[in-house]
Order: C-alpha cells, then sequence, then structure tokens
C-alpha cells in the first residue's frame, strides 16, 4: 500500500507564488498579470473600505501594483505573496491617507458597477431590499470606524484573511490582531444598534 | 464560568479561534445567561452583515491603466537591475571582498585619471569673477540627459520645456485641461496640495487623475513663486501680502 504525502493547501500557494516570481524575474511580464488577477480586486475592495471613495481607490490601487512590480523580484518567500502583497497595500494606503483627508463618498452603491448580489432564488424581492438595506447600514458603520479597526476588520471579514495572515500583514501580534478585531466588531455593533 | 464572557472572547469564538474546551465553557455559559446570549447573537448579526457586503468591482479600465504603466517601467528595471549588481559588488557580505573590491576600484580610477588628466587638449581654466557662475559644457556631453525631476505628492515629474508631466505620461496629450480655480482644480489640489509648488510659477502640470491623462495651470496672472492671493484655509503654502 502507497502512502501518499498531502501537502497543506498553503505550500501549493507558495509554490505557486515562488513560481510567479520567478517568472517575473526572468521578464516575463504576463507573470506580474497573473499577480493583478489574483490580488487586483482584493486589493481594490480594500482600498475602496480604507479611502471611503472609489476614484481615490483606483488611483491607489494603480500605485499599489506599481509598487508591488517593482518590488516583485525582491519578494523573499518568507510570507505568502497575498500576505506580501496586502502588506505593500496596507502601508501605501496608510501613507497616502495620512496626507490627505478625502472627501468621504458613498461606497454602497456597488450595484451601479456591476457588483449586484448574486439573485437568491429563495428569497423574495422584500427579503432581498431588507438584505441590501441592511448591507448599506453595515458599510456605512464600517466607514465611521477608527482607521486601525477598520483595517483589521476589513482584512477579516471582507477578504477573508486568518488572523496570523492579518499578524503578518499589519506586523503585529496575533493577540492584537483578535483584540483589534474584537473591538472594531463591538464598535460597529453599537454603532447599528443605535441606528448610526 | 460565573463572570460574563469578554467581547474578544464571543469575538474569537465566531472565527472558530477557541480551543476545543473554551468553546464549550463560552456554549454553555451562553445558554444561561441571557446577556452572554443576546451579546453574542448581536455580534453574530454584525459578523454575518459584513459578510454581506456587496464587493467593489475594480473599472475595467484599470488593469488595462496598470499594464501601460508598467510597460513604461520595463526598461527603467532593467537599469536598476544594473545598479543592484554594481552595488551588490562593492558592498558583498565578506569585509574582505568588500575591502579588496573597493581597493581595485580606486586603482582602476586612479590610472584612468592618470592617462587621462589635463593635457595638451585639456579645456584652460578660467578663474571666474566674483559673483558669477561658470558653466563648462564639454563637447559630446549628453545634454539630454539632464533632466529637471521634481518629486511632488509621491510622483515624479518631468520638466518638458513648457510643462511639468508626471514621469510616464510623456508624449500623452491631456485629455482635460483643469483651472487650478474651478471646483474640479481645488478638489485635485486639496488631494496633491503639494502640486501648488509645481503651478507657483504659472507652469501647467500633467498629471494621472482618475485614470485620465489631466492638464492642470493656474490662471491668476499676480501669483508670483510662493505667493498666493487666494490662500486657503489650511494650507501649508498660502501666505498673505500686505502692502
Amino acid at each position: 500500500m502507497g502512502v501518499a504525502t498531502v501537502y497543506p493547501a498553503i505550500h501549493q500557494d507558495v509554490a505557486l507564488d515562488i513560481e510567479l516570481v520567478e517568472r517575473h524575474r526572468c521578464g516575463d511580464l504576463q507573470a506580474f498579470d497573473e499577480v493583478y488577477g489574483r490580488f487586483g480586486e482584493m486589493v481594490y475592495n480594500l482600498a475602496v473600505r480604507l479611502s471611503r471613495n472609489r476614484e481615490e481607490a483606483a488611483d491607489l490601487t494603480q500605485e499599489i501594483f506599481l509598487r508591488v512590480y517593482r518590488h516583485l523580484g525582491s519578494f523573499g518567500g518568507r510570507s505568502t505573496l497575498k500576505t506580501w502583497v496586502f502588506r505593500i497595500a496596507v502601508n501605501h494606503c496608510r501613507d497616502r491617507l495620512s496626507r490627505h483627508v478625502l472627501p468621504m463618498q458613498s461606497i454602497d452603491d456597488g450595484f451601479e458597477e456591476g457588483g449586484l448580489p448574486i439573485a437568491d432564488p429563495g428569497r423574495g424581492p422584500e427579503e432581498l431590499a431588507v438584505a441590501a438595506d441592511e448591507g448599506r447600514r453595515v458599510t456605512e458603520g464600517l466607514a465611521r470606524l477608527p482607521q486601525v479597526f477598520r483595517e483589521v476588520v476589513v482584512l477579516r471579514d471582507l477578504e477573508g484573511l486568518s488572523y496570523e495572515e492579518i499578524a503578518e500583514v499589519l506586523g503585529v501580534r496575533v493577540g492584537t490582531v483578535r483584540s483589534r478585531i474584537a473591538r472594531g466588531r463591538e464598535q460597529l455593533r453599537l454603532l447599528l444598534e443605535e441606528g448610526l | 464560568m460565573n463572570r460574563h464572557i469578554s467581547t474578544e472572547q464571543l469575538s474569537a469564538y465566531l472565527d472558530s479561534e477557541l480551543g476545543f474546551v473554551e468553546m464549550r465553557q463560552l456554549e454553555a455559559h451562553c445558554g444561561a445567561c441571557a446577556e452572554c446570549g443576546s451579546h453574542l447573537a448581536s455580534m453574530r448579526r454584525v459578523v454575518a452583515g459584513l459578510g454581506g457586503v456587496v464587493r467593489a468591482v475594480p473599472p475595467p479600465a484599470l488593469r488595462q491603466q496598470i499594464r501601460r504603466q508598467v510597460l513604461q517601467e520595463v526598461p527603467a528595471r532593467g537599469l536598476r537591475g544594473a545598479l543592484e549588481g554594481f552595488r551588490l559588488l562593492l558592498f558583498t557580505p565578506r569585509p574582505a571582498l568588500r575591502t579588496a573590491a573597493a581597493m581595485g576600484l580606486a586603482l582602476v580610477v586612479g590610472l584612468f585619471a592618470v592617462n587621462h588628466g589635463p593635457g595638451r587638449d585639456a579645456i584652460p581654466q578660467v578663474e571666474p569673477a566674483p559673483g558669477l557662475e561658470v558653466v563648462t559644457v564639454n563637447p559630446g556631453a549628453p545634454l539630454a540627459m539632464l533632466l529637471t525631476t521634481s518629486e511632488v505628492a509621491g510622483r515624479e515629474f518631468v520638466w518638458t520645456e513648457t510643462s511639468w508631466v508626471q514621469r510616464g505620461l510623456e508624449g500623452e496629450t491631456p485629455v482635460a485641461l483643469v483651472d487650478a480655480g474651478s471646483p474640479r482644480g481645488r478638489e485635485l489640489l486639496t488631494r496633491y496640495s503639494d502640486l501648488e509648488f509645481l503651478l507657483a510659477d504659472g507652469s501647467p502640470v500633467v498629471l494621472r487623475y482618475n485614470l485620465q491623462t489631466v492638464e492642470i495651470r493656474s490662471k491668476a496672472a499676480n501669483r508670483v513663486l510662493g505667493l498666493d492671493t487666494h490662500p486657503r484655509p489650511g494650507s501649508r503654502h498660502a501666505r498673505t501680502v500686505s502692502a
């Protein structure tokens, strides 16, 4: 009977990351395009939530990916490419947004840009309307959270990063991440209960 | 577990970040304590609500825009790679090799200076008169390499005889002309206030803004370098001039 070696999914990700970086070092432009394909939407969403402004988020995403392109060759594989890209994204957003106070824009209008929620055959129009309204309220509450909490809540609840990944992205301990997520969610809960 | 459960524990429980024993204790407590049960339920609703937030879709033009910018970066990256190689040669981690490399380089530079130093063809040195700046240009000097650049608002701008152009946009025709005094111009300057340095002498500035190449210029005729006749509150470049 043969013995099958099962590698955790993370190892497959790392192997793919290293392959992409190697191709980039060899001058394969397609490799960078694949990096954008994997993380472009995540980074744009993060930028939208942190800047609270879609136009600014587009500019930020563009600048973030230029940085990624410039430094991709020096990626050492000590973390996953995902956390590496997110680290660049968070640092760049912090840097840019600390210098400019932007006018807050309504960003719950994802419906305008093809961001329609997937139709659920089990939910009637009324139920869908309630869900959409709830989504709008949560988005508004999220925009009001202090940035330090907004970052972790977005990374955890919207982008689905684990506590360890968030700790790596932000350069803090897992315990700090756990505490910030809890405080961010609690503040959001209170905001929603107070009707914003 | 007699005391109420902390927010941090409830939040970690919802993320399955608690150990088995702690999880069972929390569930038992929440089943018996109405306050903690209600807190957990309301926290669960928040997390579910966050999970249901509609994701923003990046504008389709963004990917093309990034591709174009990256293509413009390719030659610069080649040069940077060469410089990096040179740096590694000089600052290799082993001190003995580093010293040897530095001495070798000094020797080569010294020999070159001896062989190509001032001779019969050398340009005579003229003592400049006090207060005068003498600029000597050797024949064949690569003038095209002498670019005037400025790093403002996190971007690099290149002077192109008539205007400041954001690096990478040279040769592009702006799709919009923005007056610095117009609402859009003011909005742009609010975001990139440092641009006022470039606009101060009346030079137009071409930059990427909201995925478009735009040209911004200040039409105020009496705007002198560093002086703004309409200081905006909070602007660190604005000064009031009194008669």
